[in-house]
């Protein structure tokens, strides 16, 4: 709560809290908000521009744009978010335990999250479409597994630093168990960082998900999302140049937003995006071999 | 008797030279072992990938004779061809088949075409690794371009300028600014093509009219990253003693910047453009379906409509593989820019 208020005294965390705010509401209204059926195609009014009667025009078969925009918004965040969630279930457990729990663990954990890095989201996306069939839930638990070496490498970053610092070894000490440590000590410490990894990760998961609608995956049309919607306007960018720009606008104040609660969240708790772990000292007999000064 | 003469004499020189080879071993035994720990995590990083590609394929429940067939397969048909294919040997068997076939260059063959994998990839291929390097070159040069000017002009409008816009670019998915690119350039101004493709080898001119618009798409992100890191670690390093102290010695702004700073600043960079990689693959992906091109992932977008296994598994198999080769190259640069981490020392913190 101390932090949610520390949060709305920064000016633009709370534009990005009201614009994120009214982003959830569409999220979860939406549908019933709409001025007219997100799936009618009013077949007269076919391309047309914004009027009173669609007051953001109608796309290629004369569907609302502004209904299908709203429509589309739960579809997307809801994947972003499910994927986000994902993620932060798989990468912060595992990102504690490995600096905590011993260099073998370590070791294997740091290797799995090198190859969930390398292997590019759009393209695991395809192949599990591809193998485990295509639909939001496959996509979005893809996306939440490639994701989560993020949320990972930043908990096992923030938890690293706090395990040699003398109030964790005190408590240790003062026979304090690891389980009431890690609780009292290092989660709250940890937190924020993922807090803010979350706020970015959430901004790129919504774009991932509008990309892999762009390609067909994850949600399958009818049903409008930004990304379906901004795709389909690319067939008739010859009729329509602008039309790609209200979804594409909608994302941009989404995703920014993210973005600018992410940078106040950091600023508000103090905590490091990705906090460097200190460089191991070089060891000093080979510094001499070689002639350096050490 | 010839044999055993020379012998004698040539002990003591092998002693000298096993003694200088154990010298000279051991002193590059510090970059010899930070170059066996890139192996070791290379190696269990292209395992990994492979056991987690098999093991979509594995957890699939599409089978040959219901791909090639469809509804009318019948019971004894999907018996027969998963047998034709391996599949009904144990799991541990076929991972290890495939694993081996992949080595020498051998991913099976499309359930559909019975073509092999790695032709079709090998045809597509190119066109996404010319592409994604154009973007590659493309990157940082805008990137480092708007960097070394963001820096420059630290706090200025040229500053605020680069970072205005790349907290946009980072806010838009990147098919969204290759459309923009194709209204811009191909519909208003009609200045390039908005989609096709001309291999490199048949005409180089050509290729770059095609390629040259899928390239900026791609690299307009990965441009922002670049310029955001460089702008910090530039603004950082102009701080440093050295830096000041060459100011201070006389030496003009730009002669600091280049001869001095920029090296220095060029690490954390290069560590950005080593996690891009991922991301121009991945993105080459989007533009190859915006601008229409016969690459790797139109291979596998189809192949991934059909339930076509095989392919679908080679393409992602191939695309970390060439991700892994890519990042162990930047990790290379990396290490030859950084004499700490030439040494030995630094390099074992990098593969961590």
């Amino acid at each position: 709560m101390r932090t949610l208020r520390a949060l709305w005294r920064i000016p633009s965390a709370r534009l990005a809290l009201v614009v994120l705010l009214g982003v959830a509401l569409l999220a979860v209204l939406g549908g019933t908000l709409a001025p007219h059926d997100p799936l009618h195609q009013y077949t007269d009014d076919v391309l047309q521009g914004p009027s009173s009667t669609h007051l953001l025009g109608t796309d290629y078969v004369g569907r609302d744009v502004l209904s299908r925009l709203m429509e589309g918004t739960r579809l997307s965040v809801v994947g972003a978010v499910e994927a986000v969630l994902i993620g932060a279930v798989l990468g912060v457990p595992t990102g504690l335990a490995s600096a905590w729990l011993g260099p073998r663990l370590e070791w294997l954990t740091l290797r799995v999250s090198d190859t969930l890095v390398i292997l590019p989201f759009t393209v695991f996306a395809i192949a599990v479409a591809g193998t485990l069939g295509n639909g939001l839930q496959q996509a979005m638990i893809a996306i939440g597994i490639l994701i989560s070496p993020i949320f990972f490498r930043v908990t096992r970053a923030a938890a690293l630093g706090l395990r040699k610092v003398q109030y964790v070894e005190a408590a240790e000490l003062m026979g304090a168990t690891e389980w009431w440590t890690l609780r009292r000590h290092i989660w709250t410490k940890v937190l924020p960082n993922v807090a803010v990894t979350a706020a970015h990760a959430t901004g790129a998961a919504l774009l991932v998900v509008a990309s892999l609608a762009f390609l067909g995956l994850g949600v399958t049309p009818p049903a409008p999302t930004w990304g379906g919607m901004l795709s389909s306007d690319l067939g008739y960018l010859a009729q329509q140049p602008w039309a790609p720009i209200f979804p594409a606008l909608l994302m941009m104040a989404t995703v920014g937003s993210l973005n600018l609660l992410a940078d106040a969240i950091r600023d508000a708790t103090g905590a490091t995006e990705a906090p460097r772990r200190r460089r191991p000292t070089p060891p000093v007999r080979e510094e001499r071999r070689d002639g350096v000064p050490a | 008797m010839t044999v055993v003469a020379p012998a004698p004499g040539a002990v003591p020189s092998a002693a000298e030279a096993s003694g200088r080879a154990a010298a000279a071993l051991r002193r590059a035994l510090p970059a010899l072992r930070s170059l066996a720990g890139v192996v070791a995590v290379t190696v269990t990083v292209l395992f990994l990938a492979s056991v987690v590609t098999f093991a979509l394929g594995a957890l699939s429940d599409s089978n040959p004779a219901a791909a090639a067939l469809g509804e009318t397969a019948t019971a004894e048909d999907i018996a027969r061809l998963d047998h034709e294919f391996g599949l009904d040997r144990p799991l541990v068997e076929q991972y290890a088949t495939w694993v081996g076939n992949a080595v020498t260059g051998d991913l099976g063959r499309s359930w559909f075409t019975t073509i092999p994998v790695a032709d079709s990839i090998r045809t597509a291929l190119p066109v996404d690794l010319s592409i994604a390097a154009l973007a590659l070159v493309l990157a940082i040069l805008i990137g480092g371009g708007a960097g070394i000017g963001a820096a420059l002009s630290n706090g200025g409008v040229v500053d605020r300028a680069v970072t205005l816009v790349c907290s946009l670019l980072g806010t838009l998915p990147p098919f969204v600014i290759g459309m923009a690119l194709i209204v811009v350039f191909a519909v208003k101004l009609q200045l390039l093509p908005a989609g096709g493709y001309v291999p490199v080898q048949t005409d180089p001119l050509e290729w770059l009219r095609f390629a040259i618009l899928p390239a900026l798409a791609l690299s307009l992100d990965v441009a922002a990253s670049i310029a955001r890191q460089l702008r910090t670690s530039l603004v950082g390093e102009l701080r440093e003693n050295y830096a000041v102290g060459a100011a201070m010695r006389g030496f003009g702004r730009r002669r600091v910047l280049f001869g001095h700073v920029l090296r220095n600043a060029a690490g954390p960079t290069l560590a950005v453009i080593g996690l891009a990689i991922p991301l121009i693959i991945g993105g080459a992906v989007m533009t190859e379906k915006l601008f229409g091109l016969p690459g790797v992932a139109q291979l596998s977008l189809q192949a991934a409509e059909k339930g076509d296994v095989p392919v679908v598994l080679g393409t992602l198999l191939v695309t970390a593989v060439v991700v892994v080769v890519a990042s162990l190259v930047v990790n290379l640069l990396q290490v030859l820019l950084n004499p700490v981490a030439r040494r030995g020392s630094g390099a074992t913190g990098a593969a961590r």
